[in-house]
Formats: structure tokens, sequence, C-alpha cells
């Protein structure tokens, strides 16, 4: 087997892993706090009758044992028939189909503003330097931590006051089509993330700023510009890589907040709703894709990784040449 | 007779067709009566309930369907103002002397948007849908239980048998959750039929956008039968966005800044702040029951009237009522909502005294207290527990709960509020694990009492509900109630609905709060007016203004 084929083989079976314990988590998680009846009854306090009751019971094999529904639904899982809503009485890949891709797009276009003001920030302190570079790097510093501690509830609910209340410029609801629309859930969602993003990748710089390949840059009249874009910032980008997969979900639950908050349709509200209806078809669906969506994003950032750093690319190819590879 | 029956539909097409033409003539007429509304454009609705998962409103039962459907389905009756039962869809509905069978009669001018005529067939199908298991109706299935045939006379009388006398029935069918429906729609089954049902209302249901919106077009063959209608024709607006927001603060600001025309569930702070921000604001209280909390009588402590007097004495709701509502809603004294014309209320009875709350618990055992300041008798606490539904509780009124916590715990009580989502909220009732629950019902008319308080309600069904929180059994209670659902005599109902109430309130199981809050706000339009059933809003006379 190559290493390319032991590598997809190791990620799928990470990632099949992955789906059985969510799946199983959630499951037992819905099924032992309450009663699936309510969500196909419409809700709890259902005063349906006798005949209904057994009606709803029969269509869902209620009345099996728990470990035996457990296994139908594992079997569902792996055949890939989601089943459908108790509530909604459609199927759940339709639900799903419809919802995902705003959560998507809106998790990934977060995720590029977090970035977009991590390099931002990065350019400001390399382009500053000696005393400036100091009260730059001391302002920056506060910024990061106050963003990576923002919670996004309190967050929206400020910018929907402020721009949207206060100075009329936005739409307090995102349901809509438009760019403008989006900004301020993506502004609610991005802060944060930059704020983690720009702290790390900082650290990285700082470390990179110092190193002997950057020295000699200067030495040899490299400007600060040049010697962050050709040298340092690959450097810096590197840990912040790393942790835009754990962003990635981090948006996706954060996409929840948002979601209710900007009254935005798409998986997260999905999700809620269906958790409080106790929905099990379809918080387990929810649930199992949004698993599979972090697996994918934790390869990608793996893969990104792996183009970004040669060392690793050495290191993954041949154990023996592990020696070699130093800073370019 | 026979031939006059004959007659009758030649008779309904021909006026059917001057209602059509002059409908057509209103409508076409610029300007209208008021002058400043603009006739036209699209009317956009934000709810805060959780969004419908079926629109059909048969199907489960909620608020949330009640409200939406209320704009394409119509049912039988309404109500006017004062609680009088008025005609809808039908004309009229005699009951037989025994009470056993009401013979409704329906109007012949009207159709369902997909031409599918409104006629008695209809009305048998519907309450055959609502009685179907597969449909799996809760609340419109329990209007029409004691149902056990529909028998159609002809195509505008109906004849409903029933099992036991109902004197509720026509009050309870004006309930938005067995509205009539084209059987036409139900046929395509339940998947199609939750998406878009087919009524007789002023908006025709165009598409669904989950977790977005309804758009609802107008109907434009629409036949006035809305009784709150104030002019010929249909409704004024093209259309009606329904939208769903759930976030109180997000709906209010996409209100103020007219995104928005009419939003549900304000905060009582915004609707304090309306009028400043030019904001008009609707106050539509809920009929049925008053808000109220309800002590477990079936249980210590509560199973002695002098321990839920005590707690009644010290639990002093109403400074935190005027506060925490920002005087929006008055104090009840009365199990009934206000909306209701049987509803006895007695101020004196809920008064507060601290003094009496302790000489009480003395007198009652309770006089050790612990470490805690609560008292305990024979090594048990005076606990109270008392789950609080965050869905169904506001903020507002889980703050007056901490009051009231506070308050009870002057005198030694403990009471613990467990704030829990529904479903562990129901569970806790079902397993008894409360001593106090404030859990609202929403209906139509005064037989509320016999759901709430008959012993009856202390049989839990199926899904293992039951509605008589305070665990009231007494047979001189039962009797009046039932006795109430049997006669149609206004006065005679009136009296044992009295009779009825003054038990509940002197058995001091319940502690009335104010009248079930339903509040909206509107910008931009006017027009809008609620239905005296279940207090929804109806758009049918609304205008924009801007």
């Amino acid at each position: 087997m190559s290493a390319v084929a032991r590598w997809v083989v190791a990620k799928l079976g990470a990632a099949i892993l992955v789906v059985w314990i969510v799946a199983t988590l959630v499951f037992f998680a819905l099924r032992l706090s309450g009663d699936p009846l309510e969500a196909i009854l419409g809700g709890p306090g259902s005063q349906a009758g006798e005949e209904t009751v057994q009606a709803a019971i029969d269509a869902y094999a209620l009345d099996q044992p728990l470990a035996w529904q457990y296994l139908l639904q594992l079997k569902d899982i792996a055949t890939l028939q989601l089943g459908d809503s108790f509530a909604r009485r459609q199927p759940v890949v339709d639900l799903l189909a419809a919802q995902l891709p705003r959560t998507l797009a809106l998790a990934a276009i977060s995720l590029g503003v977090a970035w977009a003001i991590a390099v931002t920030g990065s350019v400001i302190q390399a382009a500053s330097r000696g005393r400036t570079g100091i009260v730059v790097g001391a302002i920056m510093r506060g910024l990061e931590i106050v963003a990576s501690v923002m919670p996004q509830f309190w967050l929206g609910a400020v910018l929907i006051m402020v721009l949207s209340s206060g100075l009329g410029w936005l739409p307090a609801t995102s349901a809509g089509p438009g760019a403008a629309a989006l900004v301020m859930p993506v502004i609610t969602l991005a802060i944060p993330i930059a704020g983690f993003l720009s702290q790390v990748s900082r650290d990285a710089l700082d470390d990179a700023d110092a190193a002997p390949f950057a020295v000699t840059a200067r030495a040899r009249g490299a400007g600060e510009i040049r010697v962050l874009l050709r040298h340092t910032l690959r450097h810096a980008s590197l840990p912040a890589i790393a942790l835009s997969g754990w962003a990635f979900g981090n948006l996706l639950s954060g996409a929840v907040v948002v979601e209710v908050l900007f009254a935005r349709p798409g998986l997260g509200r999905l999700l809620q709703e269906a958790a409080l209806a106790r929905d099990v078809p379809v918080v387990i669906g929810a649930v199992v894709v949004v698993a599979l969506m972090y697996v994918v994003v934790i390869t990608l950032t793996d893969a990104i990784e792996l183009a970004a750093d040669p060392r690793l690319r050495g290191r993954a190819r041949a154990h023996r040449s592990s020696e070699i590879a130093v800073g370019t | 007779m026979r031939s006059l029956r004959r007659a009758l539909p030649v008779a309904a097409l021909a006026s059917a067709a001057l209602l059509i033409s002059a409908c057509s003539a209103g409508a076409d007429a610029p300007g209208g009566d008021a002058g400043a509304p603009d006739e036209g454009g699209t009317l956009v609705y934000a709810t805060g309930d959780a969004e419908p998962t079926c629109l059909d409103p048969h199907v489960g039962g909620n608020y949330p369907q009640g409200l939406i459907s209320t704009q394409y389905l119509e049912p039988l009756f309404g109500r006017d103002s004062s609680g009088e039962i008025v005609p809808w869809l039908a004309e009229s509905g005699d009951v037989s002397d025994d009470g056993l069978t009401w013979t409704i009669t329906l109007r012949d001018d009207i159709s369902f948007t997909d031409g599918t005529p409104f006629d008695a067939e209809a009305v048998k199908a519907n309450i055959e849908h609502l009685q179907d298991p597969d449909t799996a109706s809760s609340t419109g299935y329990l209007s029409v239980k004691e149902v056990s045939d529909v028998e159609v006379i002809d195509e505008t009388h109906v004849a409903l048998h029933l099992e036991s006398p109902k004197s509720s029935l026509l009050e309870v069918l004006s309930q938005q959750w067995s509205a009539m429906q084209s059987p036409a729609g139900i046929e395509r089954g339940m998947e199609a039929n939750c998406q878009a049902p087919i009524g007789t209302g002023p908006f025709i249901v165009e598409s669904w956008t989950p977790q977005q919106s309804v758009t609802m077009i107008r109907n434009d063959d629409y036949v006035p039968t809305n009784p709150e209608l104030d002019h010929d024709g249909g409704a004024l607006v093209d259309a009606l966005e329904w939208r769903f927001i759930p976030d109180a603060a997000t709906r209010q600001a996409a209100l103020a800044s007219g995104e928005v025309n009419v939003i549900d569930n304000p905060l009582p702070t915004d609707i304090a702040a309306a009028e400043d921000q030019g904001l008009t604001h609707i106050d539509a209280p809920r009929p049925a029951a008053a808000n109220r909390i309800e002590l477990n009588s079936s249980q210590a402590p509560f199973d002695d009237r002098d321990v839920r007097e005590a707690f009644i004495r010290a639990a002093d709701p109403g400074p935190g009522i005027e506060t925490l509502f920002a005087g929006t809603t008055a104090r009840s004294f009365s199990v009934l909502s206000s909306a209701e014309p049987f509803a006895l209320s007695d101020e004196e009875l809920f008064r507060t005294d601290v003094d009496e709350a302790n000489e009480l618990l003395d007198d009652a055992g309770w006089t050790t207290r612990d470490d805690d300041g609560v008292r305990t008798k024979d090594g048990e606490r005076l606990t109270v527990r008392f789950p609080v539904s965050t869905n169904q509780s506001t903020v507002a009124e889980q703050s007056l709960f901490e009051q009231i916590q506070a308050n009870t715990a002057e005198v030694g009580f403990d009471v613990e509020l467990q704030p829990s989502d529904l479903s562990t909220w129901y569970g806790a009732l079902a397993s008894y694990e409360y001593e106090a629950v404030s859990a609202p019902y929403t209906t139509v008319g005064p037989d509320v009492l016999r759901i709430l308080y008959h012993s009856d309600g202390t049989v839990p069904a199926p899904s293992g509900y039951f509605a008589n929180n305070a665990q009231l059994t007494d047979s001189d209670l039962d009797r009046l109630l039932t006795d109430a659902l049997a006669t149609t005599d206004p006065d005679e109902r009136a009296d044992l609905y009295t009779q009825a109430q003054r038990i509940v309130l002197d058995s001091l199981t319940v502690l009335p709060l104010y009248d079930q809050q339903n509040h909206f706000l509107t910008h931009g339009v006017e027009g809008v007016t609620t239905l005296h059933t279940i207090s929804t809003p109806t758009f049918v006379n609304a205008a924009l203004t801007d």
C-alpha cells in the first residue's frame, strides 16, 4: 500500500469512528433524556388520544428495545438513510441539504475575514519598528485578548444595537440575500477567531523575525514588508493554519448562536430547534454532517500545512532524512 | 321546506355573484375609505414563537400554528368582544334537548381557494381528519373528541352526534386548531398539506422557506366571513410575509427600523417604550385561563390547606408584576382570563399577610427552622419544588418567580426554582416531582375550568400529560363542571361556572397572576386587530401607511 493510500485509509477510518461515536452519544443522550413521541405528536404535553399515540409508536418502532432501535439507527446511518424528521415529516437529507450550504458559506466567509484581519495585523506589526513597534505591539496584544474573549451573543447584540437600531445602516436580520445581510453575522463570528489567529501568528512571527534567515535577508537589504511576505509570514502562518481547523469547528458551533440571533436560516438553527423538539433523526443527521465537515476540514488543514512547510513533507516522505530540514 | 332547500343553492349562487362583483369593484376603487393608507404592498410579520413544523393546525396543534393559520384557514364560528359566539363559516348551531346532537347550518357561498366547495361534506372530512390517529392531532382532537358521528343532512346542514353533551362545542370549534380546510387539500397527504394547507381565508399559502419565512398572497376571491372585517372584499395588502425571528431584541430592532411591520412577543420594556418610538401596541390577552401558580394538593406539604394559604399570604406577586412588566399588565385575582365573560375575581382572598402566614405555618406544625431559616417538621424541610418552563415563562415571569421565592423564604419556605426545557418540564410534572407550577393553557371559553380542575384531569393522557396540576379532586366541583357542559342556557351556565370557580378559588390551590400575555407591536401599518377566539391577529383590514 502506498503512503497516500495509507493516509487516505487512516483518515477514512478516523471519520467513521468519529461518526459512530457522535451518533451513539447523541442517540442515547436524546433518548434517555426524553420521549421522542413528543416530537411526533406536536411537542411535549400532547393530549393526543390512545390510537394516535399507538400509531406513532408503530410507525417509528418505538416499542422495540432501545438497543435494537440503536442498531436500526446505526444501520440507517451506515446505509446513508437519515430517515424522516419526526416533527417536520420531511426527509432529513432534504432539510440538511437546504441549510448546509448557507452555514458553510457563513463559516467560510467568516474564516476568510478572520484571516484577513490577522494578516493585516501582522503587516502593520511588521511595518512598524523600534519604539512605534513596541507601542503597536502592546495595542494589538490588548485588542487580540479583548477580541478572543468576546462572547458572540454579546458582540452580535451590540452590533444590532449600534448598526441597525442606532445608525440604521444594516438590516437587523440576515435572512434575505445580499451582502449587507451578511456583514453583522460575519463580523460577529470573525472577530473572536481573528483574535486567536492573530495571537498565535504574531508569536510565531516574533520568533521568525529573530531567526537567522530573517536577519540575513535584512542584511542583504530587503525591506520589512519584503521580509514579511517572502520569508517570515510563511512561518507565522503555520500555527494559524493548524488553528484554522479548530476555528472552523468553532465557527460551526458559533453559527448556532449567530443564526438564532440574526434570524438567519442554517444548519445551526436547524440543529438547535430539532434538539429542543427532540427530533432525533434531524439531530443525529445534523450532528453527523457537522462531524464529517470537521474531519474534512482537519484533513484539509493538514494538507495545507504540508504544502506550506516543506519540513513536514520531508518528515512524511522519509524518516531517515529528517535531520536536513533547517529553516529556509 | 324541501323546496326552499332546493332553491337555496340558486339564491346562494346569485348572492355570491353579487358579492364577487361588489368585491372587485371595492378593490378597484383607489384610495379606499381612510385615505392615508395605501392599498397593496407586502405586510411583513415577525414571530418569536417557534416555527411551526407543519402549517396545518390539525396536525399536533400549538399556538404558532394557530397564529399563522389564522391568515389562511377559517373556523366555523367566531367570538365577539363580549365572548358571544358569532357565525363565521357556519351560520348557526342548534343543539337538541338532550344535548347530544348539534345541527350546524353552513354558509352556502364559500369555496376553498382550490375551488372545492365548502359544504357539509367538507365539514365531515375535517372532523374525520382531526379524529384520524394518523393526523396526530392533539389540540383540535380535543374539540371533537366526543363527536361519534358526522351526519351530512344536505349541502348546508351537518349534524354532529355526540357521545356526551358538550355545551362548549361552538366555543372550541371557534379555535384555529379545528379550522376548516379543503378536503382535496387533505387528500394530498400529510407532507403536501403541511407545506400549504388550503383554506377559505383572506390569504393563500404560496411558499415556505424553512427558518426564514412563509409567503402568503392575497385571496382575490375572498368571500367576507371574518367577523372582524370592516370593509367589502378581502385583504387590502397584496401579500403577507411571515418571518421567523427568534431573538426578541433582533425582532424589536427589525420593527423599529421598518424591516418588519408587526412583531409578537415583545419584551415588556419594549412595550413600555413603544409609544415614544412611534410604534403601536396591541394588548390581546388570551382567553380561557389566566396565568397562575398551581399548588399540588396531592402531596406534602401542600396537601394541607393551611400551608397553601401560608404560601399565598407570603408570595406577594403584586409589586413584582407592576415593576417587571413595566405596567403592561394588571394583577389577576381570577382563575379565568379577563376575556371570559364568566370570570369570577376575589381580590381579598389573595391578600398578602406575612404575620398570618407565619401563624398558619406554626399552627400546621412547621415550627422549627434549620440553619438556612427554612421551616422543618418531623425532620422534613418545607421545600417547594417549582419546575419553570423556560420556553413558556418569559424572562419577566421567571424574575417574578424569583421574587416569590424570596418573599416566601421570609416565612420559611424553601422554593426550588428548576428552570428547564419543555420536555424536562413536562417530565417533572408527569412524575409528580413538583409542589408548585405555572402552566399556561390556551383554549376558548370557561370549559377550561373542567379541563384544568375536574378530577378527570388528574388521570394522565396516553403521553403521560395531565392538565389538573393542582390535583384537585372534588366531587361537588366535578358535578358543577359536568352540569355546566350539559346546559346551553347562558344564565344557568353563568351560575354553574361561578359556583365552580368559587370552589377552585376557596381551595387555595391556585394563585392567579395575570392574563396570559399576548402583545403585538406594529409599525407602518394600520387596521391590525385580533380575533376574540385565541387572540391571534388578523390582517384582513390591515393597510400599509408608509
